[in-house]
Formats: C-alpha cells, structure tokens, sequence
C-alpha cells in the first residue's frame, strides 16, 4: 500500500483542518485556531461534527473507569447545586448491563487465573451465603483489613477498610506491573460478580472511595482482587487480565 | 447477550432527553446523566490524561461545562454520547497541551498490530452497523496509518509525539495522516 507518494508532502488544500482538530494532532496554536473557526464559521463547524460522528465508534473501544465517589460531590458544588442529604439513586452502568457477571462467568473467570489452590474457599464464598445467616455487618469501630497475596502467597497489597465511611486505604509493598498496563482493584461481595472500586497507583498508598451502593458489601468475606489490565481498566468494566493478587476481609480483632 | 437496536436507541433517547433536561436547569437529571456517563467520560479523560488527579480535575470541568452549556447541544447535528464524549476529549487534549502534564512517551511500533488496541471479541460481536464500517474503513488504509490514527484518537498525540515515538521524520507521520484521513473520509462516504 505504501507508494512513493506517500511520503511527499501533501499539497495544503489536501489538508482536512477539522479532521486533523477532531483526531487530535493539532498543537496548542492550532487548536486554538480551530476552536476559532468553529465558533465563527458555521461550515468549518459542520465539518468538525461529521469528524465527531465519523470518529466516535472508536469511543466505544475505550473503557469506562468509574470516577471516585468523591467527585460528584465536588461537581456539585462547583455547579452551585446544593448538597443533597438523600441516598442517590442507584449507579447506572450503561456500559455493563445489569447480571452481566453471573456467578458462572466469575467462577470461569476466577479459575482462569490458574490458583486452583483457592477453589476449596471461593466454592465456600459461593455456596455458604445461601444456606449460611446473613453476614454480619462490621461494627463501624472494627476496621476490616484484607492481605492481598499473590498465588505463592507473597503479600503485594494491604487494604484497611473503613466499612461506615466507605473508604479503603490499600498499601502495595513491592508490585511490578508490566509497562503500559495498570493495576485494577475489585471488590467481589461472596456470590457476587467482581465490581470495580478503580485503578491502583502501586508506587504509593492509595486511598479508595467506595460508591456508595457498594458499602454494605465491605463486610468479613468479601473478596479484594487486584488485576493486571490495559491503560484505562477492564474492558467495559469487567476484569479481563490475571490476578496478581487477592484476599478476603476480615475484622482486625 | 447482544443489544438489541431498540435498546441502543432507547439509551440514546434517555441521553439526549437527560441532557435536554439539564439545559432547563433540572439538577435531578444532571446526577443522572452523571451516573449515566462519568465512567465513560472518565476512560477518555484518562487515555489522554495520565495522571489520575489530573484526569479527575478534566472530568470536573467537563461536567462544569456541560451544566453552564448544555443548552449549546445540538440534538440535530449529533447524539448526546457523542456531545459529551467529544468534549471530554477536547477538554483532556486541551488540559495535556497546556503543559506540566505527564505525557505517554512509550515507543510507537508502526509496523506491528496494535493488538491491545483491537476491540475484545465482545465489543465486535456487539458492534453498530458505523462501527462496522469505520472498522471496514480503518482495515483499508496500510497499518502504518491505521496505527498512527488509532494512537493519535486515542492519546491525543500531536504529530511531534507520534514522529518522536515512532522515530520517523515529522513530515512522513504528517503525510500518513493527512492522507489517512482523506482515504478514510473517501471511504465512509462511499
């Protein structure tokens, strides 16, 4: 495909500006230029919308990240809405249809990752909280902790759960993520699918802000696993690369 | 597990209904159209902008803007996702071009398929007829150019990222490109 023509300079008027601006190569100057145009040049700006439109199904390749909690609130605020004392309303996940991650496919999912060793316990998570009572929950005095190891039962992270305040500290010792990927911790309630609580910096304590629909699920027996995923997290928010670690809460009595 | 179409337009309409809400000053639909999208919005912001704290920064200002501006979307010209996912990019390109950002600077191999940048089986089992063609389009330029589009869409790379990360002269990436679009421009409206 490649001709000699390829790689001579293309003339100016073969040049598409609002292709260019929509695919993101402009620098600054130009794109303050473009920015320009579109305000004030209503065909330039027709141009940049079809660029929009013709571009956006590589949107759907990138993978949603939910934002921490602590976000809304601070867009709320700076929107000048006040603050709202009623439970939100229920996460809406457009990109993951609710029973997506049945237990089936979180069974096959976890298996995958080759720790057979686990499966005597993750069958217990399963099976035990339909014929066992109800989990107790945590006294909010009583923080949870989980050890996440690793499957030769190396420690890699330390999460300390504050249950009442949703919020989690996880603490990595030393963790190598392979370059041009990211650690993604999740939070797997027992016969539960993996729900994602975001991306781990592994150089540093990270502190976690749970969503709120998922604080009554921090309790002994949950599960925290951390995997190995492409820049962004797993695709449309579902885990998709190996553990490297993981690790059931516990009261720290 | 495929969508059907009637699903996808519903969405569609919700979106565009939220958004139409939120330009009548309707703080209830912005929560909702916050739930609805800030995940998504949020995956852009951060494969232009590394750094979590400052992606967050970005995802603050564009629903900052879509608040203020909302009354600006154009449900004619475009679908809502689209609106707010193509903001969400301008504002991450715009916050990376303004400096003191940290910058992907991992070497570009043209020649070889960027297989992590492939859709997961799911997504193309589930894919849109546009999807379909663009992918169709995209499969018709050489894989220099199909890479260096998908690189520059996603990172929001400037031509002098992609020649530095790829070490080819500036004026052959520009080339590529250039004419990349136009072929693939050419292609969709055929």
């Amino acid at each position: 495909m490649n001709t000699i023509a390829d790689h001579m300079q293309e003339p100016p008027e073969d040049i598409d500006f609002a292709g260019e601006y929509v695919l993101g190569v402009l620098g600054a100057a130009d794109r303050a230029a473009a920015e320009r145009r579109i305000a004030g040049d209503a065909s330039f700006a027709r141009e940049v919308a079809d660029w929009e439109s013709r571009l956006m199904p590589l949107i759907d390749e990138i993978n949603p990240v939910p934002p921490p909690y602590a976000l809304w609130p601070r867009i709320r605020a700076a929107a000048g809405l006040p603050a709202d004392p009623r439970a939100p309303a229920t996460q809406v996940r457009a990109a993951e249809p609710a029973g997506f991650w049945q237990s089936a496919q979180i069974w096959r999912w976890l298996t995958a990752g080759g720790f057979a060793a686990a499966a005597a316990s993750l069958v217990a998570l399963f099976v035990v909280p339909q014929i066992a009572p109800p989990p107790v929950e945590a006294p909010a005095s009583k923080p949870l902790v989980a050890k996440m190891v690793q499957d030769d039962g190396k420690s890699l992270f330390l999460a300390t759960v504050d249950a009442r305040l949703g919020t989690v500290v996880v603490q990595p010792t030393t963790v190598d993520i392979p370059a041009n990927r990211v650690a993604e911790l999740w939070l797997i309630p027992p016969g539960d699918s993996p729900h994602s609580l975001g991306l781990l910096d592994p150089t540093r304590a990270n502190a976690v802000v749970v969503p709120k629909e998922l604080i009554a699920a921090l309790g002994p027996h949950a599960l925290f696993a951390v995997t190995v995923e492409p820049p962004g997290g797993g695709p449309g928010g579902k885990p998709s690369g190996p553990i490297i670690a993981k690790g059931e809460l516990s009261l720290l009595l | 597990m495929n969508e059907s179409t009637d699903a996808v337009l519903d969405e569609r309409d919700r979106l565009r209904d939220l958004l139409v809400a939120v330009a009548g000053g309707d703080a209830r639909a912005f929560e909702n159209l916050y739930k609805s999208t800030s995940a998504k919005l949020f995956g852009i912001c951060l494969r232009v902008v590394k750094q979590r704290s400052d992606a967050e920064d970005v995802l603050q200002d564009v629903y900052s803007t879509i608040w203020r501006k909302a009354n600006l979307y154009d449900s004619a010209r475009a679908s809502a996702m689209t609106w707010l996912a193509m903001m969400a990019r301008n504002k991450a390109i715009d916050r990376v071009r303004s400096g003191g950002v940290e910058r992907n600077s991992a070497t570009l191999d043209l020649a070889d398929d960027l297989h992590d940048m492939n859709p997961t089986p799911t997504a193309a089992a589930e894919s849109t007829d546009d999807n379909k063609r663009l992918d169709a389009c995209l499969g018709e330029l050489d894989v220099q150019r199909r890479n260096l589009i998908r690189v520059a869409f996603f990172e929001g790379a400037t031509y002098e990222e992609l020649a530095s990360r790829s070490g080819s002269p500036l004026g052959t990436i520009k080339s590529w490109i250039r004419r990349g679009l136009l072929r693939l421009k050419a292609c969709l409206e055929r």
